[in-house]
């Protein structure tokens, strides 16, 4: 193959005709031609399973949500806008977004917090440092369903370790019914969520930490910054990138705080604990509600599209000044 | 282990030996690679002090779960705060016996390594495909992929159950596998697409020449210079997957043993009084994400690095 190709070419290099000449200008815009053929062939299958598997459905979504669909009779009816104005409405509906604000988007803020700090001292060790940043990362390993469903048992009101304890300490009023008092089961569930170190999060902020440029860091100091200051005034402005990866994922993932809201309490008691995602479940398979929980998942839709591409932009524009 | 950005340092290096300075913070980086002749600092040993408390504290569910997996029922409900008497086997051979915990952990894999071997077929070669058209079209079907990453799964879930209902593939294991894959296809692009700017055309252009096609081309030429972000990719999404709940939850019924953590949450519902199968439940489902970290930390490490320096 590739001897015919330099034999074809080559006289019409060395000849010269206006003819000759375009030659190989059309068999390369042919050969383009061909390869953009192809590589739209390599895209096609990812793209097939992603327009059937995301797109469609998503727009489907915008569909059955102006329906009465129950989600299990082939029959409904077309209602207009009434599932949103009866979501909008809906003191239940408000409840679990001011769950998802404050265990999704507020374990998310804790959580940033927390792995800065993991990472932060990290980064000060010269000895051991990969052992440490393994075991640190362990932890990370046990997913949110699992670590719920362990906690379930811990908090369990009369045989669970955690009321055990405080009954053999001596202190049995402190014992509560962690997960069924309706006072206290948001801020037990906040807690169990910022149970952490970070794992992800962490290893993004150690990474970003250690290429900080160590001359800055250094003529910092020589002109006499404290600690604090080095932190405040070079690394904090350094790591906005990396705030702003980590702030993102964890946002886009509280959003749609689900698993432990499962396991842990299934909403209740009542529907004191429901988050977004957990209320779409609940409404859209629970309740036969089809058509009305595909309208709250729009409207979570609306919110984490909104809110992402805000943040970013904040959160971009400051690294710019940085 | 020692895989972290080799960064800086030119001119912090010539002062290397200076002593004066190896009890304050801005030698420390200098020895991170190498042998280390730094003296241990008592901030140093404090930070390590602080980390070994935490990870223990953070490590205490587990851990918990592991001792109570070798005790039975009447001692952890007696005695929650107990410690095992023994370390025999009997609540692991009891939850394969008792439950659906072996199919379980069967489907939980088919659906894992199915998943992760159509994502591999399927999404380096689109990547690789919106990079090689480049212009205004490669642009768009890129922004279409990476929107994806915005689409909470519930926006897409209940459309979904219809549709697997409508061709009958509701509770299978397809259904969950075609469900992951356009899920993490997004993530797929985004990650390979930031590589591939990087791969030279030249290699490929040569190939070409040379008479591979194009699919010859991607798969001995430019597939196996995508290696690293492969492993990132197909370490996460193991994780991912092993690990993932709800659309297990969604897309499988009573007909099917479900995944690990379907069968762990139906365990919670029925057996409510058998909490040391479901420590030993939970404890298990961790071996292969522990297996899969220890094998391949390094690229691990690495991977989140890539991406997380890169922003």
């Amino acid at each position: 193959m590739s001897e015919t190709h330099t034999v074809e070419k080559a006289p019409v290099r060395i000849s010269g005709t206006p003819t000759a000449q375009s030659d190989p200008v059309r068999g390369g815009s042919q050969r383009f031609r061909r390869q953009r053929a192809a590589m739209f062939g390599f895209i096609a299958p990812a793209l097939l399973v992603y327009l059937v598997m995301v797109i469609a459905p998503s727009l489907q979504s915008i569909q059955i949500s102006l329906t009465d669909w129950d989600g299990v009779n082939d029959a409904y009816n077309y209602v207009g806008l009434s599932n949103y104005e009866d979501i909008l409405g809906s003191e239940r509906f408000w409840n679990a977004v001011k769950n998802t604000l404050l265990l999704g988007l507020g374990s998310a803020v804790i959580v940033n917090v927390i792995s800065l700090a993991v990472a932060l001292l990290l980064d000060r060790l010269h000895h051991w440092q990969g052992f440490f940043r393994t075991i640190v990362y362990l932890p990370a390993l046990v997913s949110g369903f699992i670590a719920a469903t362990i906690w379930k048992y811990i908090l369990n009101f009369n045989f669970g370790a955690v009321n055990t304890s405080l009954r053999d300490l001596g202190v049995p009023t402190w014992a509560h019914d962690w997960l069924g008092d309706s006072d206290i089961v948001v801020s037990v569930l906040l807690f169990l969520l910022c149970f952490t170190l970070g794992g992800n999060t962490t290893l993004i902020y150690l990474a970003n930490l250690q290429s900080v440029p160590q001359e800055l860091v250094e003529a910092a100091r020589i002109d006499g910054a404290s600690g604090r200051q080095v932190f405040r005034f070079v690394t904090w402005p350094m790591l906005a990138g990396a705030v702003t990866v980590n702030l993102t994922l964890a946002m886009i993932a509280g959003w749609t705080i689900f698993d432990q809201i499962m396991v842990l309490t299934s909403g209740g008691p009542g529907f004191i604990s429901e988050t977004m995602a957990f209320f779409i479940y609940k409404v859209g398979f629970g309740e036969y509600r089809a058509g009305y929980g595909s309208a709250a998942a729009v409207v979570l839709f609306i919110v984490v599209l909104v809110s992402t591409v805000v943040a970013n932009r904040y959160m971009r524009s400051r690294e710019i000044q940085a | 282990m020692s895989t972290t950005v080799p960064v800086r340092r030119e001119p912090a290096e010539a002062q290397q030996g200076d002593p004066g300075r190896s009890t304050t913070g801005p030698l420390r980086h200098r020895t991170r690679r190498g042998t280390d002749h730094v003296r241990y600092t008592v901030g140093e040993v404090v930070s390590m002090a602080v980390l070994a408390v935490l990870v223990l504290v953070v490590s205490f569910p587990v851990l918990y779960a592991l001792l109570n997996s070798f005790r039975t029922y009447a001692e952890i409900t007696i005695d929650p705060m107990g410690l095992p008497t023994s370390f025999k086997l009997d609540n692991y051979a009891r939850l394969f016996q008792e439950t659906a915990y072996g199919e379980a952990v069967l489907n939980t894999l088919i659906i894992t390594v199915g998943t992760i071997v159509l994502l591999i077929a399927v999404v380096p070669m689109a990547a690789y495909g919106i990079e090689r058209i480049g212009g205004r079209t490669s642009r768009w079907v890129y922004l279409l992929f990476v929107a994806g990453l915005m689409i909470p799964f519930q926006v897409r879930m209940i459309p979904l159950v219809k549709a697997m209902n409508e061709v009958g593939l509701y509770s299978t294991l397809t259904s969950v596998i075609l469900v992951h894959l356009g899920g993490a296809a997004s993530f797929g692009i985004l990650l390979y697409c930031s590589f591939i700017k990087s791969v030279p055309v030249e290699v490929e252009e040569a190939a070409h020449m040379d008479g591979a096609g194009r699919l010859r081309t991607f798969w001995s030429i430019v597939f196996p210079m995508l290696l690293p972000v492969t492993s990132a990719f197909v370490i996460i999404q193991a994780l991912g997957l092993w690990n993932d709940f709800f659309i297990p939850l969604v897309f499988l019924d009573s007909t099917s043993a479900g995944t690990i953590n379907v069968a762990i949450n139906r365990m919670v519902g029925l057996l409510t009084s058998q909490w040391e199968l479901i420590y030993t439940g939970a404890i298990l489902a961790l071996v292969p994400s522990i297996i899969i970290f220890a094998a391949f930390q390094r690229y691990f490490i690495k991977g989140m690095s890539i991406g997380a320096v890169k922003g």
